[in-house]
This record gives structure tokens, sequence and C-alpha cells, in this order.
């Protein structure tokens, strides 16, 4: 039950219609639970089970730190349990392919069974926000949630479940203490936010995907032109499809009277990779930063602990993503990027010589030359593309021009969003016109799919 | 803790949403009445739904429209009345205007269509069709296994399943996810969401226009000309269908489509229209064994249910087994002589000469009064 399918629509107006009349009594959070474990059961009943348990044990593991017994040993139990949980369902057959590989170059006639369970929808996304607050109690920065019903809620909360944004306790839980003042201008700004997160996923990286797909479903049978435009295309792709997600999540959540983090902040502006981080997916490289790479030790002490924990923080990020070699690449590519920029980015030729324009642009190569990487089926395909991207024919790629239109639209749209003429997109015709744009693109044009969200299965 | 809102400037107050609401109604209210202005629909003679826009319910409902403001007889059903295995000038309502010598006889046959989907169709997209003639054929073919009944449980695909009933009652051959039958019942209610389907179908090849800049990357839809497309494929060529076998009735009492159907003729009198039903000629022919005798007691319970309800029908005896191209479908020389038969018949011609018809009318409404 995604947000673009009716089903949810339906689901929404049902709950939404409850919650507006339960909102300012005590039930309102028993009822938000509910409704959020009824969400996630659609997708599959026994999830239930895995959130139901990693919820409880992380609950009672704060309980036993607060009462100052063995506060480091729950901090493990928890830590153990977590990441147990996320090898187990997300990396076992990652593992245990890995481990029969091995066996069977070494000779040994054995080979360990592979897990076959299904991976729970949005399982990297609940399990790291649950541990960023154990973490965060652990070290002293918020206090315990008492209340099993609200830290349940905070965990489950259904618009972030499925692909986050991975909130912080220090942000969501006070709001899930007050009561919600749900007024007009919320459910205005939600629509809004939710009509360009619809239009994102469903007019533009449900159709962006076509192509994409076909290309990268048998990279041997496309030429240089081809493999360019369907990287540059997933680029877009994955930018609309996710970005699209944490819109209309943050749009549910803000007309049910609660604000949830920017998690994406026109990323393909970046002018540096450093820069570009900070715009994609906020939500985990916050937490990849305070969690990962300052505990490392972030830049303190010299240049290369520095790089390697840099280097270590983006190869987890990358095998946060899935369970395969090409994450763990995709990672290694970005971790290699920042090595190669961070000193240029330093320079003052850089900072003041080189246009924001070419900045810009060399980061979206960087970035979309990475996401071979990340989209392509295997190392295999992804060598496949590189290498005929650079030693291959130009052939017609029969590339969509609507696609590129509209991709040329949203990128002069974002840039004229951070310049002088910012001013444009504010005024009350322009943002009328483009809401009533979108509405009838999608009532007339879009496509009937409903493909899932590609974020859901991280 | 300040959130920043969003990395765009759409933000809409209350009362731009209001504007925005307004103008978008505007839209898909008048958007459809202006592109019927702008795209030329002049169906002529012996017209027919084009094959390939079988299920463009917006243009049904132009047609409906245009037939009932144009014909004073409108004959609905099937492939049969559409004239599956027959060019356009070889149909039912080609020989009935024949012999009447004037245009009076409109062919609002659907190809593939079936009597669950047919009640969807006339209930969604018929709302004009009130105070005619209608000649509403029945093909017993639907009864003539429980697959074609819809009453299997393992899925299979059913032409036009968007007018068929989507959760109410169930059909257990229909397997579609709860988003898909969602989207059927808005798109059934809501009149603008025909719209779209019909550009689709009209000018996308019956893809959307993602998947059709797909196939065409650089292209612009072709036929945006101003013109309806008037499609009509060849029919397929080969032997006929006629090989004779046991079918396995299904009881008309539990039977799926016979009770939509029904529903169906209990629409059109409501609609104040005199209903006409014309009952096969189903090709007797290639039945055998126990199936002859299913059939022929379930054609004599059909005209039991009609004559009870005061319904003008006719069940026309079969044609020789030349005049069949399969086990419904009719040649060119069948519709012909099916035609003539049909003139022979009082009912029918009381009801397209017009003596009686309107008290067959009356007669209905009375009953359903009592």
């Amino acid at each position: 039950m995604y947000f673009h399918t009716w089903p949810f629509v339906l689901f929404f107006l049902i709950v939404y219609s409850i919650y507006l009349v339960l909102k300012e009594t005590r039930f309102r959070l028993l009822f938000s639970l509910a409704a959020s474990y009824f969400f996630y059961a659609c997708f599959n009943p026994l999830y239930l089970i895995l959130i139901a348990y990693s919820t409880l044990l992380d609950y009672v593991a704060i309980a036993k730190m607060e009462k100052n017994r063995h506060r480091k040993v729950w901090l493990c139990i928890s830590i153990i349990n977590n990441l147990g949980l996320l090898c187990f369902f997300k990396y076992g057959g990652f593992i245990t392919d890995n481990i029969n590989v091995l066996l069977a170059s070494l000779g040994v006639p054995y080979a360990v069974p592979a897990p076959s369970v299904l991976l729970p929808v949005g399982i990297s996304f609940y399990t790291f926000q649950s541990m960023s607050y154990v973490i965060d109690y652990y070290r002293g920065n918020i206090e315990r949630e008492k209340s099993f019903i609200k830290y349940a809620t905070y965990i489950c909360f259904f618009p972030r479940l499925v692909a986050g944004p991975i909130e912080r306790a220090e942000n969501l839980l006070p709001q899930l203490h007050s009561l919600p003042k749900v007024s007009i201008q919320d459910v205005t700004d939600g629509l809004s936010l939710f009509i360009v997160g619809f239009f994102k996923k469903v007019a533009l990286a449900d159709y962006l995907a076509l192509y994409v797909d076909k290309v990268y479903a048998a990279p041997q049978q496309f030429q240089s032109p081809a493999l360019v435009l369907a990287t540059f295309l997933f680029s877009w792709q994955i930018y609309f499809d996710f970005s699209g997600y944490t819109d209309m999540a943050r749009g549910l959540a803000r007309m049910m009277g609660l604000r949830l983090m920017l998690n994406f902040n026109n990323p393909y502006l970046a002018t540096s990779l450093a820069d570009f981080w900070q715009r994609w997916h906020i939500s985990l490289s916050s937490w990849f930063k305070d969690y990962v790479y300052i505990p490392l030790g972030g830049n303190r002490k010299g240049m290369f602990t520095t790089y390697r924990n840099m280097f270590l923080t983006m190869v987890a990020s990358g095998l946060w993503h899935g369970a395969a070699w090409t994450f763990v690449i995709w990672g290694t590519v970005h971790a290699l990027g920042r090595f190669l920029t961070r000193e240029l980015e330093r320079t003052t030729f850089y900072k003041e010589k080189v246009p924001k324009l070419i900045k810009q642009l060399f980061v979206f190569v960087f970035v979309a030359f990475a996401w071979i990487f990340f989209r392509a089926e295997n190392i295999s395909d992804a060598g496949v593309i590189v290498t005929k991207i650079f030693n291959s024919g130009l052939t017609n790629p029969y590339c969509p021009l609507l696609a590129l239109v509209l991709i040329l639209a949203v990128w002069l749209y974002q840039f004229a969003y951070e310049s002088k003429v910012k001013w444009v997109l504010e005024l009350r015709a322009v943002r009328v016109g483009i809401v009533v744009l979108m509405i009838l693109y999608l009532a007339i044009f879009a496509p009937s799919s409903e493909q899932p969200f590609i974020y859901s299965q991280f | 803790m300040m959130v920043p809102f969003s990395s765009n400037c759409v933000r809409l107050s209350a009362r731009e949403w209001g504007v925005v609401i307004v103008i978008v109604a505007a839209l898909f209210c008048l958007g459809p009445l202006f592109w019927e202005l702008a795209e030329k629909f002049e169906p002529g003679p012996d017209y027919r739904l084009p094959y390939e826009l079988s299920n463009d319910y917006w243009l049904y409902k132009r047609y409906c429209r245009w037939a009932c403001s144009r014909n004073k007889t409108l004959v609905i059903g099937d492939s049969v009345i559409w004239g599956h295995y027959v060019p356009k000038d070889n149909t039912l309502s080609h020989y009935l205007n024949e012999i009447t010598g004037r245009d009076q006889f409109a062919n609002l046959g659907v190809d593939g269509i079936h009597p669950v989907a047919l009640a969807g169709l006339l209930r969604y997209y018929g709302k004009d069709i009130s105070d005619k003639n209608i000649i509403l054929h029945f093909n017993p073919l639907w009864l003539s296994s429980r697959k074609h009944d819809l009453q299997i449980e393992k899925e299979f695909h059913f032409d036009h399943p968007k007018l068929a009933p989507q959760f109410f009652p169930n059909i257990p051959c229909y397997k579609a996810s709860y988003s898909k039958r969602l989207s059927a019942v808005i798109g059934r209610i809501v009149p603008f969401a025909s719209f779209p389907s019909h550009l689709n179908k009209t000018y996308f090849d019956s893809m959307d226009l993602s998947a059709w800049t797909i196939e065409h990357p650089y292209a612009c839809p072709e036929r945006s000309r101003g013109d309806v497309p008037k499609f009509e494929i060849p029919r397929p060529v080969g032997a006929p269908d006629i090989a004779k076998r046991d079918f396995e009735w299904v009881a008309l009492e539990t039977s799926f489509q016979w009770r939509f159907f029904q529903r169906s003729v209990e629409m059109l009198r409501e609609r104040e229209n005199r209903v006409f039903v014309l009952v096969g000629p189903f090709n007797e022919h290639i039945l055998q064994g126990q199936s002859i005798d299913t059939y022929r007691k379930t054609k004599s319970q059909i005209e039991t249910w009609l004559k009870q309800n005061n319904v003008s029908y006719y069940v026309p005896e079969v044609l020789p087994s030349q005049l069949y191209r399969d086990a419904s479908h009719p040649v060119s020389k069948g519709y012909a002589v099916l035609a003539k038969k049909l003139f022979e018949n009082d009912s029918f011609r009381k009801l397209v000469i017009g003596n009686g018809a309107a008290g067959q009318s009356n007669g209905a409404r009375q009953q359903r009064a009592e």
C-alpha cells in the first residue's frame, strides 16, 4: 500500500478523519499506532512481529539503562540486536553467498544454506531510527520516553515507516508529547507537499524508469549514447522517486500536525561532494556523521584517520543501501571522490575562480557516474556499462525527448529557486499555475503504474 | 525546532487551493466539451465503434449521444451485433436499415462485451439512451460454460473488466488488486476519467503518454489531426470454428451473466426505453448429446422470464449451419436472413413502426409501479 495508490488514499481518508476527531484525546497516539501497524501489516502481517520485537527490545534496553545498571551492556545488546536483524534479513543471503564462494575457492565441499526470508519493507529505516534513539539516550542527549505507546508510534509512524526520513527522537518525540494543532495552514501545506511528491513519483520517476529499466536490463545491447542517457535519467529517477516519497511523507505528517525533517534540498545543485551529502538523504547522511564518522574520530586525528573514517563511513553507507558488492563499490567511489576533491575544494582557485555552474556540473557528472554501480544488476553489468560508455559507437539512443524536456524544466526551476529570480517562483500566479499544471498532467498523462518506491526496498 | 518547509516554492494557502480547485474543476468539465468541438466525429451510416476502440468508453458515450439524437432504434449487444466476422455494411443493423429503406437502426454493439460488462456500460456510459426503441441482444454463448459465465475460481482475463462489478457481487475469476478495482470504480464515477483514456486509445496506440514516448521517442502523436481515427482491422480468416461439442451449460437461475442481462433490461426500461430482446440465434448445429436438451430448456426459461416481465422478444429458429461462422456469429448472409425474420415478427414490427410501443412502455411503467 504505497502512497500513490488508491487503497492508500482510501486508508488515509479514513484514518485522517478519525485522527481529527481523536487528536485532542488520549486515544490519539493509540490510534496512530494502530493505524501505523495496520499500514505496515498491509505489506505483510508477519512484519509486525519483527517491528514489535525490535521496538520492545529497545524500549526495555532504555528502561534498564535508566536504572544505571550495565548501561553499556544494554547499549551493546540493543545495537547487536538491531544490526543482527539487519544482517539476518537484509544481508543473510549476501553473507552466505560470499562465504560459499570462499568455501568453494578453498575446495571445501560444503555450502552454507542461505536464509530464505523476505526483506521486511523499511527495516533499514526503522532499525536506524531506533538505534539513534538508544545511542542518544546512552549519551545523555535525550530523556527516556516512558510511554511505550509514544515510543512505538515514534518508531513506526506510518508516513515515514517505509522509507524515512530517519527522524531523530529530539525532533519527533516532543511533537508526539504535545497535542497536535492542526491548522488550515497545516492541511494546505501538507497538500502542497503531497502533490509535489506525487508528481515527482508518478509523472517523473515512474516515467523515467521505463527507459532506464529497458537499458539497464540488457546493457550489452546498447551503445554509449543510450547508456549515458539511461544513467542520466536514472540519476533523476532516483531523486524524483525518493524525494517524492519524502515529500509525500512530510505532507501527510504535516496534515496530522507533525513536522518531519527536510530530507532533500535540491542535491543536483550541489557545488561539491560534501555539499551533495548535505543535500541528499540528509537524515541518513547526518545519521552516519553522528553515529559512525564522529565516533570513529571524525577529522580530529590527522589526515590519514580523517580519510580512513570518511572511507569507512561511505562504504557503510553504500552497504546500508543494499546487500550487494555494487553498493559497496558505489560507497567506495563516493569515498574516493571525497578524497580527490576535498583538498581541491578548499583551494582559493576552486572557491573563487571556478564558475558555480561548472562546479555543479562536475558534481552532477561524478554523482551520475557513481549511480551506475548503484543501479546495475551486478558488477559485471556495471563493468559493461562503464566500458561501453567510453568505448562504443554512437548510435541513436531512442531516448524520449519528453523525458529530457521534463528534466530540463525541473532543473531550471531548481536553478531559479537558488538564484536571484526566486521571487518569480514565489508569485501567486506562478505557484497556482504550477499546481494546476501538475494536477492536469497527472490526470491526463500520468502512467497508471503502481511501481514501488526504490528506497522502500532498502 | 524549526523544520524548513521545502526545497521549492510550491506552498499554497487555503484560498490559493480554492483557486486551484475551481480552475481544475472548470478544466475537467469544459476540457472534454471543447475537445468534442475540436475533434471531428462524423460516424455516417452503418457506423460501429472501431474494434481497437472497443474499450474507449468516452467515445461510446459520445456515439450513444449522437445515435440517440439521430436514430429511432438502437441495436445493443456484443460482437454478434457488432458484426465480428463481417464488414460494417453487412451487420444486422445494416440489413434492418436496408429493409426499412432509411437510417433507422444504429449499431451500438461492442466487440468483446458480455452481459456483465454491458450492464456497466449502459449504467455509466449509456445514460443518454432514453425513450428509444431498443433491440437488446442476448447471446446464449455466455451461459455455455462456467468460464463464460465468469464463475470459475481460477483467474482469467476477460474483456472489459473495468465495467464489471469491482467488489460486490464478487467475480471469482477477477483477481485485480484493490488499487485497480478502486481505480475502476473512480473512473466510472468521475465523468472526466474516461477522457484521458480516450486520448490514450485514440492517439497513443492504447498506451499512456509515457509508454508511447518510449516507443516513439521523437514523434508527436501522429493521429492528432482533428478526426477520431476510423480503425477497421481485418477480421481473422481461417477455418470456421464449428466443430461439434458438448457445452456445460450453466443453470439460468445461478448464472452471473443472465442476472446482469436482466439488470440491463430493467435499467433500459426504467429509462423509458421500449426494449425488445433478441435471443440468439445460437448455432445449435454444433451441439451434441445432452447439450441440446439443456440448451432448449434454458432457452425456454429465458422466454418464460421475458414473458413474465412483459418484455417483447424474439427467439429466432436456428439458421442453416452454413450461415454461421462459429457458435454464435452469423456470416453476412446470416444477418440478412435474421433481419428478414425479425420483420416477420409482429412484436418487432410493432416496435419499429411505433404501434404498441408506447403501450409496452406504459405497461412496464405500470408493472414497476405495482
